[in-house]
């Protein structure tokens, strides 16, 4: 027998945060492996067209968590900052736009467009990050972000849970503190009249703790201090790490070592979460739509990430140096960035539905 | 059902026993009250059935405990909270997620019950809880009677046999504490739940108790009887079951309704009321007269946005207690904070000694004006009560700023006369309830302020507690102080005030002696009045004096 | 007396993992300096290199999973777990008050509370208080972004290694005393500084490519580092010599006081209890000793 399990729009982001976890890993990683002009402009007009889409559907963008500052702002100044940082330090390339005098210290030397044009490639990169982050920040819930948390680390989960909840609580008590302090003559002058609010707070916060671990004692929360972790998880964990260190002695990062640490995490983890028998109350569903969000992240990343046969790479590896040429363009790998957009075609489906109710 | 047999129980470090050879058996399904002067051991026994101590908090435990089939010390905590629900008594902190939905499933996640019957079980227990138009609410929305019972129903869920409660209500407001105990009263009856509660507030629950356990503070044998056997027998009690047992009232009333029966008869026999109102109590002073230390005019402020007083004026004169009651929200709160300035209001003056208090520091108002806040912990931090006294005095440069320095004698006295002279040296926050009260209290009142305002001060206290209270009050109050409480406790407001000021939606309402305005309000009319309608008495003193 | 042997045994290989772990971190931390060095000497071609940051990142993130997974791994019990929740909110909390009134330079008041909670209750609780820490603040105010578990892992080590304060204090023999806030007064400065040095690594490589230096010729790990060391003091330095400053004045006043009230909870979250097991028999009347189990 099988409950019903709607979900209703307003209860939940309009996707799985794992779909949305999955897009965040493919657009990053395509972001961090080329420094191809095209490709960049590709993954950052689909960053900015799901970020569009997602801001159709109405009550999406939790409205309760702040934006610091606009993708929009932060890429303007971050891509002119690094041009001139990079045209400053690198003094390589052919065309030399000016000199400055030798003598300076690092920033002495010919100033070249190839090294404007690096830094400002980095600075869109850092740009794309940053949008893309921030995206998936703002449509997922947190508490869904903590139910992605594999079993392994409930502890953490849980954690992370009281501290959301409880930060309210705190901003409350600290107001309510700081009038109490006031009515005994309190005047704030310099770092010691913080004290009479520092310390009830801390005291306060400590005692709540000890109540609050008696209310989730009797509520059967047990912890993870029984029987704990075993010697074979942990021998695993050993393994996985001396063959990544190893890796990196023989300077192959990218080799062997990574994906021996992969495996053994994975496995520790799947062990470790065998022994918490912890249920998940209306677990969001992963539908179809949420497959092919997910089969889009992995088309997009295979054509970034792995050596595909009869696939030309070069293209990602762009340099301006030593003379800046035009960046090469591979058919295939502009193609594969479409796999990003599909997020933004659901939200649009999400968006006509609720406009149409 | 639950079995203690020659239970003892001594908390690691702790100089005596929590529970001293403790032996009763309490019966199924029954509503059992567990009442006792505090330091008694109540919490400590509650905690034994779902084995929270020793588990939690470590100690030694002799005897043996058996909760149906099981001994909590052995099944550990975590088997126990299927079996022995456990509410706590500070709404604040028994909270692990931020929606209610998802705190009612905590507990069954961590029982990894399966998520179909998870689904049932959480949508029948908002239904039991009434909970179910707040099931997407965060709970840092919620208000403290709503949060209890999401707490209630979080527990619930696991479907236990037994709800156990220690002190549920004494952090929330009369109304709120009506609804907890009125879900609670439902589950009993409707489910045939055990339930065990330590509660201070007896007159609400007592129509419904079935049996009342009675913990005595000198560590003998507990008292375990249905109410009418155990009250007969103890001083703690209700004003009406107080008048009834010295007035010799059989069977002894638990009800108004029923106590109206002997109080009717009472009043025939010509010894009360003569029909005029005010009359059966006797003015203890004649305020009104001179000129009012705590002066507001027409007071407009907002708070949060949204304009909460709207044209407030009160005056308070030395040698007056007002007390100032009205539902959560009326402004009461707010008008207290502009009186010290905490909060600015947007029209209208307040006058303090007769000097405005337009732009004075909070700092420089409250040196003859002290505010006591509701939750005393905000203002205790030092290590000893001496060292929060010398704060005060050193914060108002009263007093140098150096270590050692001894307190002035008033401040020495003010300790005496607070009955706290011998925890000048105690940590404050290992205080009891009452004793933190009063530690924060000679915080504030150290300066040798002329008046006073109190918020909630009875809220968490017993009646030891309270009575204490109310009579440092009335001394102070002898004195020459000023003195406006903020209580939703009619009971204290009926003791101790001159004058009663009802607030509602920003304004007040209605204001004049306690006879004319609690009197005649069914809402805060207090029990004695309501025994003896247009009587004028307010406590069982007034009725007993004129009986 | 097997459960000894099993204990030791897994409590060193917990030192292991947490060694390892941490020289991998620093390695990736490190990979601008030394990576295109190395990629040089072994003639790989530039695909290598511009697939490095990406490849240090998943390492940088395993490395931090499998650190937080030994740490929680082991006794949480709910004490711990509440303890680091509502912690971890009042340090969340003074990042919104800090978002909102924005303090001198970098500083910031988290760390008082990661130092001191670590100090006394320990490395692990150190590390979780840290880390999660920087997570919950970022997810609140929205500063999420691919530099979060360099910031969670710098923050983690900053509480994870305050223990390592203790033997300095024993060894002054100031427990209690002014030499104890000295002592972490000045690690707190340290940590200030070293948490800009790491933070600003992670940015390194998309301000000065790598690239610029794979490119040029004769270019060594030395050189490297002599780079970033100049633009870190031009760029940063002054910036995070706040958050030291702030982390020295902070500790100074408040940690005396904050010591003195965690010390007094300290017991109050260790015990456990733990039945004797003469007495374990089913229905026999239980008198078991009490046992202070340190948990943290």
């Amino acid at each position: 027998m099988r409950a019903a399990t709607p979900s209703t729009p307003a209860r939940r982001g309009t996707l799985h945060a794992g779909a949305w976890a999955l897009w965040l890993l493919a657009a990053a990683s395509a972001l961090a492996v080329t420094r191809n002009p095209i490709y960049l402009a590709l993954v950052l007009a689909w960053v900015a067209v799901v970020w569009q889409a997602a801001k159709a559907v109405p009550g999406l963008m939790d409205a309760e968590r702040a934006v610091p500052l606009s993708p929009l702002r932060f890429g303007l100044f971050v891509v002119v900052v690094s041009a001139i940082f990079n045209g400053l330090m690198v003094h390589i390339g052919d065309i030399v736009l000016l000199r400055l005098p030798e003598s300076w210290p690092l920033i002495g030397g010919a100033i070249t467009l190839e090294a404007l044009v690096y830094g400002a490639l980095n600075g869109l990169v850092l740009t794309g990050l940053y949008a893309a982050f921030l995206l998936v920040n703002q449509v997922m819930p947190i508490r869904e972000m903590v139910r992605l948390a594999p079993r392994a680390y409930y502890a953490v989960a849980i954690v992370i849970s009281i501290a959301v909840a409880f930060v309210p609580t705190t901003l409350r008590q600290y107001r309510q503190i700081r009038e109490a302090q006031a009515v005994r003559g309190r005047r704030v002058q310099g770092l010691r009249s913080w004290l009479p609010l520092a310390l009830p707070l801390l005291t306060g916060g400590i005692e709540r703790a000890l109540q609050l671990a008696e209310a989730m004692t009797a509520r059967g929360f047990a912890g993870t201090s029984t029987p704990g972790h075993d010697g074979w998880t942990q021998a695993g964990l050993v393994a996985g790490l001396a063959l990544a260190a190893g890796g990196l002695l023989l300077r192959l990062v990218w080799g062997a070592g990574t994906l021996g640490l992969i495996v053994a995490v994975a496995g520790a983890v799947w062990v470790a979460g065998r022994r918490h028998p912890q249920t998940v109350y209306r677990p969001a569903p992963w539908r179809a739509q949420e497959w092919l969000v997910a089969a889009g992240a992995a088309w997009t990343a295979a054509f970034f990430l792995l050596p595909l046969p009869g696939l030309e790479r070069s293209s990602l590896f762009f340099y301006p140096y030593p003379r800046l040429t035009l960046p090469g363009f591979s058919l295939w790998i502009g193609v594969s960035t479409w796999g990003l957009l599909a997020p933004a075609l659901l939200l649009l489906r999400q968006a006509l539905i609720t406009r149409d109710a | 059902m639950i079995q203690f047999e020659h239970v003892s129980f001594t908390y690691p470090n702790a100089a005596r026993p929590a529970l001293s050879d403790i032996s009763l058996e309490l019966p199924e399904g029954e509503l059992i009250l567990v009442i006792g002067p505090s330091g008694a051991g109540k919490s400590t026994l509650l905690r034994c059935i779902n084995g929270l101590a020793p588990h939690f908090s470590g100690g030694v435990l002799a005897g043996n405990i058996r909760v149906g089939e099981f001994n909590p010390v052995q099944a550990t905590p975590q088997v126990m909270s299927r079996h022995v629900g456990f509410v706590f008594q500070d709404p604040e902190a028994q909270f692990v997620m931020d929606r209610v939905e998802d705190e009612i499933a905590f507990a069954l996640e961590n029982a990894a019950i399966a998520p179909d019957e998870m689904r049932v079980r959480v949508e029948e227990t908002l239904d039991l809880l009434d909970l179910t138009p707040l099931r997407d609410r965060p709970l840092s929305t919620l208000s403290g009677g709503e949060r209890q019972r999401v707490a209630i129903a979080a527990v619930l869920a696991l479907r236990p046999r037994i709800l156990v409660l220690d002190e549920p209500t004494s952090q929330l407001d009369p109304k709120s504490a009506e609804d907890v105990l009125t879900a609670l009263v439902r589950l009993n009856m409707d489910l045939g739940l055990t339930i065990l509660v330590a509660e201070h507030r007896l007159e609400r629950v007592l129509p419904y108790v079935d049996q009342i356990l009675y913990l005595p503070a000198d560590g003998s044998a507990p008292l375990l009887d249905e109410p009418r056997a155990v009250l007969a027998q103890i001083d703690l009690a209700p004003p009406l079951v107080r008048l009834g047992k010295a007035l010799g009232w059989q069977p002894l009333p638990l009800t108004i309704k029923e106590g109206l029966r002997f109080s009717r008869r009472q009043g025939k026999n010509g010894q009360g009321g003569n029909g005029k109102m005010g009359s059966g109590r006797p003015s203890a002073v004649t305020p009104n007269e001179g000129a009012p230390f705590v002066a507001a005019h027409n007071l407009h402020a907002a708070y949060g946005g949204e304009e909460v007083l709207h044209g407030v004026s009160l005056e308070v004169h030395p040698q007056e207690i007002v007390a100032l009651m009205g539902r959560n929200g009326s402004g009461k709160t707010t008008l207290l904070k502009c009186l010290v300035g905490l909060v600015r209001p947007a029209q209208g003056e307040v006058r303090v000694g007769g000097r405005s208090i337009a732009g004075r520091e909070v700092a420089d108002i409250c040196r003859e004006l002290a505010y006591l806040p509701q939750d005393p912990n905000s203002l205790l931090f030092a290590e000893t009560v001496h060292e929060e006294l010398a704060i005060t005095l050193q914060n108002h440069g009263l007093m140098a700023k150096r270590r050692g320095e001894p307190l002035p004698e008033y401040a020495t006295d003010l300790l005496d006369t607070l009955g706290m002279a011998r925890h000048a040296t105690s940590y404050p926050r290992d205080l009891s309830a009452g004793e933190r009260q009063r530690a924060a209290l000679a915080a504030v009142t150290v300066t040798q302020p002329r008046a006073l305002l109190l918020d909630e001060p009875t809220r968490g206290l017993d009646y030891a507690a309270k009575h204490q209270l109310a009579d440092l009050l009335k001394g102070w109050r002898a004195a020459g102080m000023a003195i406006v409480v903020v209580t939703h406790d009619v009971e204290l407001a009926a003791e101790i005030a001159d004058r009663v000021v009802l607030m509602s939606q920003g304004e007040i309402i209605a204001q004049g002696e306690p006879a004319q305005v609690l009197g005649a309000s069914p809402l805060f009319a207090p029990q004695v009045a309501k025994l003896f309608p247009d009587s004028g008495w307010l406590t069982v003193e007034d009725a007993l004096q004129a009986a | 007396m097997v459960d000894l042997a099993a204990a030791m045994r897994q409590r060193s290989l917990s030192l292991v993992i947490y060694a390892l772990t941490t020289l991998l971190g620093v390695a990736a931390f490190l990979y601008p300096f030394w990576l295109p060095a190395a990629a040089q000497a072994s003639g790989s071609g530039m695909a290598h290199a511009a697939d490095a940051p990406f490849m240090v990142s998943v390492l940088v993130g395993l490395c931090f999973a499998v650190l937080l997974l030994e740490v929680q791994g082991q006794g949480m019990s709910a004490k711990v777990v509440a303890l680091l929740g509502i912690l971890v909110a009042m340090n969340a909390t003074l990042r919104f008050v800090e978002a909102a009134i924005p303090g001198p330079g970098g500083f910031s008041p988290i760390f008082l509370l990661i130092v001191l909670g670590g100090y006394v209750f320990g490395a692990r609780f150190g590390f979780l208080l840290g880390a999660l820490t920087l997570f919950v603040s970022s997810i609140l105010t929205g500063g999420m972004g691919p530099w979060l578990p360099y910031q969670m892992f710098t923050a983690g080590w900053t509480g994870m290694a305050a223990p390592l304060c203790r033997p300095l204090v024993r060894g002054l023999r100031a427990e209690g005393k002014a030499g104890e806030v000295v002592v972490l007064a000045a690690y707190g400065g340290l940590w200030g500084l070293i948490f800009g040095v790491v933070i600003n690594i992670w940015f390194w490589p998309f301000v000065s490519g790598p690239a610029g230096q794979y490119w040029e010729p004769g270019m060594s790990a030395l050189e490297g580092l002599r780079r970033y060391a100049v633009f870190y003091v031009i760029s940063s330095l002054a910036w995070d010599a706040m958050r030291a400053a702030g982390n020295v004045a902070l500790i100074g006043v408040m940690g005396l006081p904050m010591l003195r009230i965690l010390r007094r909870f300290r017991d109050r979250f260790t015990f456990e209890y733990t039945p004797a097991p003469a007495h374990a028999a089913p229905g026999a009347a239980s008198a078991p000793a009490i046992a202070a189990g340190r948990s943290a």
